[in-house]
């Protein structure tokens, strides 16, 4: 079942055409990442999402129900994290939880349990200060626990991780793979091992439109060249190989590479048999997420 | 409705926490105090300057002060305790677009309108606390020095001067629903008041503009009576409504 669909969306800023008929599909209890630019029109997406941006054109349902601009009904289902997450500074984390469970209507005694539960879910319930005085990663770590307050059904991060430093953003990551259980999460981002690491889904977001979408392993699959690439014993051996195939690159004194479109990898491989090479390694070099965006981005 | 009371209680958790309350309040009162304060010691101050108003000929003879002095002070304060509150409670929207504190409340479901609600509230009460406490301080100076009986339509008179208040707080909530920055709530409230002065330079339109209710001078000597401020009354009424009617879906459409 689809958590959130969108279909054909369109907004402008003035003269800039920030989302150009984009479509979306975003699965239940999948960890999706959505993977664009700065400037893309990602946090436009996600506010229009919330209904509180206006689309110029396009629908966009969530858990079924149409969103409409200005009205917060389907946001019963949804927890959002912003990218800079500002809470009321005169409060608590504690205080502040509790009043969010007040707005969504939860019972005093399961806001206090809730509260209580999400403080120590992210190492917040030894914290008695006022919020005025948190770090930007303890402020985006009460960000996520008011995101799961009210147990959404999806969970919408802006960057979550943009701002943060290694252990920050580890912490982050490890929160949102261990709510995937319970929720659906969309989460942008433009650091793409964040990506590699957790997403099911992926989708790139490039001039106002998805130009790829789905599990990263098939986009990465999708998007490959067959390339093999053979690490042989001594420098001999790869010498022999160039000489006996053509096309074959050497990207190092034993090691070459050849496309699949070139040779049949079986021919190469009785070729070293017959000949006597020590082989060492062979592998399919795999092509990260990151070339994949720069390659289909620049076009 | 538990959102409402959950929003309204952070409303006043933040006037009490940010001081702004007890500032608010501290004016007020001063003001109070200073209302009948000043009509004391006028006498004593016209003596100390006896002499040299002597040699400029003129000559100042037994002065007299009742409460009549107090109230014409009371109503000559009242709008520099209101530009006060208005200066401190002009942001109560704005800071929240600014800060982008409103959207994590209503991406949990708070429904728009009671943000408007709780807010406007907290302005009525805040307004109302600060001028009964700084009237109610005047009244108890005036009875126990003189005689509050001098001054003419008083009670009426007070209610004026209030709901000229609740006037303007509808201003400050229309306007900041309509606009995004601070500048632009003091500019709009400001403006139309400003406007009102204007227009009232035409004796004729002067009575069915909301800024005759703070004439409460003329009220409490006798010079014009009750029945002179039935139609602005009426009028400020209606704006007030109406102002307060259209912030919830001028809100409701708001880019946030």
């Amino acid at each position: 079942m689809e958590m959130l669909r969108i279909e054909g969306l369109y907004k402008r800023f003035g003269d800039k055409e920030v989302l150009r008929g984009l479509e979306l599909s975003v699965p239940e209890h999948s960890i999706f990442g959505f993977i664009g630019k700065n400037g893309a029109g990602k946090t436009t997406t996600m506010k229009t999402v919330l209904g509180l941006l206006k689309a110029d054109m396009g629908e966009i349902f969530v858990n079924g129900e149409r969103v409409l601009y200005g009205k917060t009904d389907t946001n019963r289902y949804v927890g959002y994290l912003p990218d800079v997450p500002e809470f009321y500074s005169f409060m608590t984390a504690k205080e502040y939880l509790r009043f969010c469970g007040e707005i969504t209507g939860m019972s005093q005694k399961e806001n206090a349990s809730r509260t209580d539960a999400l403080l120590s879910l992210v190492g917040l319930s030894k914290e008695t200060h006022r919020i005025a005085g948190f770090s930007r990663g303890m402020k985006q770590r009460l960000g996520i626990a008011q995101a799961l307050l009210n147990k959404p059904k999806l969970l919408i991060c802006d960057e979550p991780t943009s701002a943060l430093d290694p252990v920050g953003r580890k912490e982050i990551l490890d929160i949102l793979l261990a709510v995937k259980e319970q929720t659906t999460v969309l989460f942008s981002t433009h650091i793409l091992s964040d990506v590699e690491r957790i997403c099911t889904d992926v989708a790139f977001l490039n001039e106002g439109t998805a130009i790829l979408q789905g599990k990263p392993a098939d986009i990465k699959g999708g998007l490959q060249t067959k390339e093999y690439r053979i690490e042989t014993k001594g420098a001999e051996g790869t010498a022999l190989l160039q000489n006996a195939f053509g096309g074959m690159r050497k990207i190092d004194e034993n090691k070459i590479i050849f496309s699949e479109n070139d040779h049949d990898l079986s021919d190469v491989l009785r070729f070293m048999a017959d000949q006597r090479i020590a082989l060492l390694k062979m592998d399919q070099p795999e092509k990260s997420l990151e070339e994949l965006f720069l390659e289909v981005t620049k076009k | 409705m538990n959102a409402l009371i959950a929003f309204i209680k952070k409303e006043f958790f933040e006037q009490i926490r940010s001081n702004k309350l007890l500032i608010l309040l501290m004016i007020f009162f001063a003001f109070g105090i200073m209302n009948p304060a000043i009509a004391k010691i006028t006498p004593w101050l016209l003596e100390m300057l006896a002499d040299s108003l002597a040699e400029s000929g003129m000559t100042v003879t037994g002065v007299t002060v009742s409460a009549m002095d107090s109230w014409v002070q009371f109503f000559k304060n009242i709008p520099m305790a209101l530009i006060a509150f208005v200066l401190m409670e002009s942001a109560i929207f704005t800071k929240e677009y600014a800060t982008g504190t409103l959207v994590l409340s209503l991406t949990k479901g708070l429904a728009r309108y009671k943000v408007v609600i709780s807010k406007t509230a907290v302005l009525l009460f805040t307004w109302s606390a600060g001028y009964f406490l700084c009237y109610g301080i005047t009244y108890a100076y005036n009875a126990y020095f003189w005689d509050n009986a001098v001054a003419k339509n008083l009670f009426f008179s007070i209610v004026c001067q209030w709901l000229f208040g609740i006037f303007i707080i509808a201003l400050m909530v229309f306007f900041s629903t309509v606009s995004t920055a601070n500048t632009g709530v003091l500019l709009g409230t400001g403006g139309t008041v400003f406007a009102c002065y204007l227009i009232g330079l035409v004796q004729k339109a002067n009575k069915y503009l909301p800024t005759m209710l703070m004439d409460g001078n003329s009220l409490i000597h006798g010079t014009k009576s009750a029945e002179e401020y039935t139609a602005a009354i009426i009028i400020t009424a209606a704006i007030t409504l109406s102002l307060f009617a259209a912030s919830i879906p001028v809100f409701n459409k708001k880019r946030l």
